[in-house]
């Protein structure tokens, strides 16, 4: 804030005004603001990425330092296996919170829709790939759900998908009799959900996709605009004539659709359907986006940030594992970071706020 | 100059009750399209209820409009805009985290390909709504919410003046500012006028308003108390019709 003493010399007038010689309130000139700010800032988020980067790096090198098995491609592969659902949800969960709204009902509903999978496929016998089809298109059903109590009774996001968190999961437990369900994983489904190509499994490949698709529909498309215009000031968005309760209701829709996505990914890839899939996961996908830099204030996050925030969860999950502790220790390790970055972005934006 | 040719907006009998409360009791409004109108009034007199139905916010419940002579309802912001008026909210109605470019094009970005938004043309065009404003935004890809309270009301403005619309409503567009931006933004306001552009202004500083307006309205609990000529006219008997003093001059 203090380089703002610079704006005090005197700078050419904004307009080619004809007064300029009105003493100013306060000897601030505006257009020195101008030009040093935006760059200062654009200068901070693009180093909010590059900090956080830095940190998974800081992680990264240490797991490799003080255990024989991290840095192992084997190891590193398993890694980022183990969060490529969580990234492929992560994209709807990113476009919520920059809307300003929130799905905590994801991991229920990646439960139930593997419960749907397995019915359909096992139970009535219908191809894999209609199968993911249906089941994809049930998850779009569950979003529109979410999406129409939010935006047709404006109840708080964080109450109905609370609410739908234990209704899902009931429902999956109910279906299912509390029993899993093993497929017949013969055919090429299997191959391009839980199979590899050269190595690299497939998972990862559709974690990368859609979160390309993500990151071009939010930062290239008018749909992605409105997105942000929608979380960063609803009422000036909706005076602007962009249609809020419609961008709502979408980016639940897609956020069902991947958690209908991931489902049918995560039955391709285990051969089983377990009505307790998916338990917490609201949690490790809420992080990733946390961390990545979006915020439940909306108006601000990005594609790249949440891949970071996955990745950064993926590094710490497998280091604690592979250090022996357990995966409950691990999530403790991650609600830690989550809270640190969280810490930071607040003073960071305090430090930044204007005057 | 206005008065030779027919207004381009007129307004007769709008009327607004909210609840027990009335807003509006009849008032009547011609906006010409090339003068500075001013609307002043005491606080609760319906300045705000008055601009609210003329940007499509707030549906009258009695009275008509007409624009260019037709009976128009104005039904919502989309539809004022569509048919020449543009509001500049006292807000501003920006997205502080989005850039320059974003918040002139909000709700109306270009695109190519129907979906794909075309960040040139954006750009290009955001440059020239600011220039033909004689603005200077030193960048259009910072974000509007670390700019100046003056920088911020010029990109409001021209988010207006970019829809090409006949009359910009603003609503206290200098009360926010500092002396020397709120005269950056009447010089601005006045060559929107010499552009053709009719500008109706909410003002409590009476000095602004005798500065630029060419008519000043004044409202009182809710009617239509007085429109006077501003070279017509006294800072003294404007007071005097705001807080509703006889001035023998008549109603």
């Amino acid at each position: 804030m203090t380089d703002l003493a610079k704006g005090a010399e005197p700078a050419k007038d904004f307009t080619d005004g004809v007064i300029s010689t009105a003493l100013a309130r306060d000897e601030i000139d505006p257009d020195e603001i101008g030009r040093q700010k935006p760059q200062k800032i654009g200068r901070w988020l693009r180093s909010r990425n590059m900090t956080v980067g830095i940190a998974g790096v800081f992680l990264f090198v240490l797991f490799s330092l003080i255990t024989n098995t991290f840095l192992t491609m084997f190891n590193l592969v398993n890694m980022v296996r183990n969060v490529s659902l969580i990234g492929t949800v992560a994209v709807g969960m990113t476009l919520l919170f920059i809307a300003g709204e929130v799905d905590l009902s994801v991991g229920s509903v990646l439960g139930f829709l593997t419960i749907v999978f397995g019915g359909l496929t096992v139970g009535i016998g219908i191809d894999p790939w209609l199968t993911a089809l249906l089941v994809i298109l049930c998850g779009i059903g569950t979003g529109l759900l979410n999406g129409l109590i939010r935006t047709k009774l404006n109840i708080p996001s964080f109450i109905v998908t609370l609410a739908m968190l234990t209704a899902y999961r009931s429902l999956a437990l109910i279906v299912s009799g509390d029993r899993p369900v093993s497929v017949d994983p013969t055919g090429t489904f299997y191959v391009v959900t839980g199979g590899t190509i050269f190595h690299i499994p497939f998972l990862i490949l559709w974690m990368l996709a859609v979160t390309f698709v993500g990151g071009l529909v939010l930062s290239r498309t008018r749909f992605g605009y409105h997105v942000y215009a929608t979380g960063g000031n609803l009422e000036a968005s909706r005076d602007a004539g962009i249609n809020t309760d419609q961008i709502k209701l979408a980016i639940f829709a897609i956020t069902g659709g991947l958690c209908g996505l991931a489902a049918a990914l995560l039955v391709g890839y285990l051969h089983v359907a377990e009505p307790t899939t998916g338990t917490g996961l609201e949690f490790l996908v809420i992080g990733a986006v946390v961390v990545g830099g979006a915020e439940l204030t909306g108006g601000r996050g990005t594609m790249v940030g949440t891949l970071i925030g996955t990745l950064i969860i993926a590094i710490i999950t497998g280091g604690m594992v592979l250090l022996g502790y357990s995966q409950g220790v691990a999530d403790i390790a991650t609600g830690i970071l989550i809270i640190v970055v969280g810490t930071i972005d607040l003073l960071l934006r305090h430090a930044g706020a204007r005057r | 100059m206005s008065s030779s040719h027919e207004p381009f907006l007129v307004a007769r009998g709008l009327s607004k009750n909210f609840a027990n409360v009335s807003a509006l009791q009849g008032v009547d409004l011609d906006i010409f399209d090339d003068e500075i109108l001013a609307v002043v009034g005491d606080n609760g007199a319906g300045k705000s209820t008055l601009i609210k139905i003329l940007s499509g916010a707030h549906q009258p419940d009695h009275g008509e409009i007409r624009i260019d002579g037709k009976i128009t309802r104005i039904t919502d912001p989309l539809r004022a805009r569509a048919l020449g008026i543009s509001t500049v909210y006292q807000n501003l109605a920006l997205v502080d985290l989005r850039d320059v470019a974003a918040n002139l094009y909000l709700g109306c970005e270009p695109v190519r390909w129907g979906w794909f938004i075309d960040r040139q043309a954006m750009l290009d065009g955001a440059r020239k709504v600011l220039a033909d404003l004689k603005v200077h935004i030193p960048s259009l890809t910072a974000e509007v919410g670390q700019l100046s309270g003056g920088q911020r009301q010029s990109i409001a403005i021209g988010r207006a003046t970019s829809h090409r619309g006949r009359v910009i409503i603003m609503d206290e567009p200098t009360a926010a500012l500092g002396v020397k931006e709120s005269q950056k933004v009447l010089d601005l306001i006045i060559r929107l006028k010499e552009a053709g552009t009719a500008v109706l202004i909410i003002s409590h500083n009476m000095r602004q308003v005798f500065t630029i307006a060419d008519r000043i309205v004044v409202l009182r609990h809710g009617r239509n108390v007085g429109t006077r000529w501003r070279s017509e006219t006294t800072p003294d008997e404007i007071v005097k019709l705001i807080v509703g003093i006889e001035t023998g001059q008549g109603v």
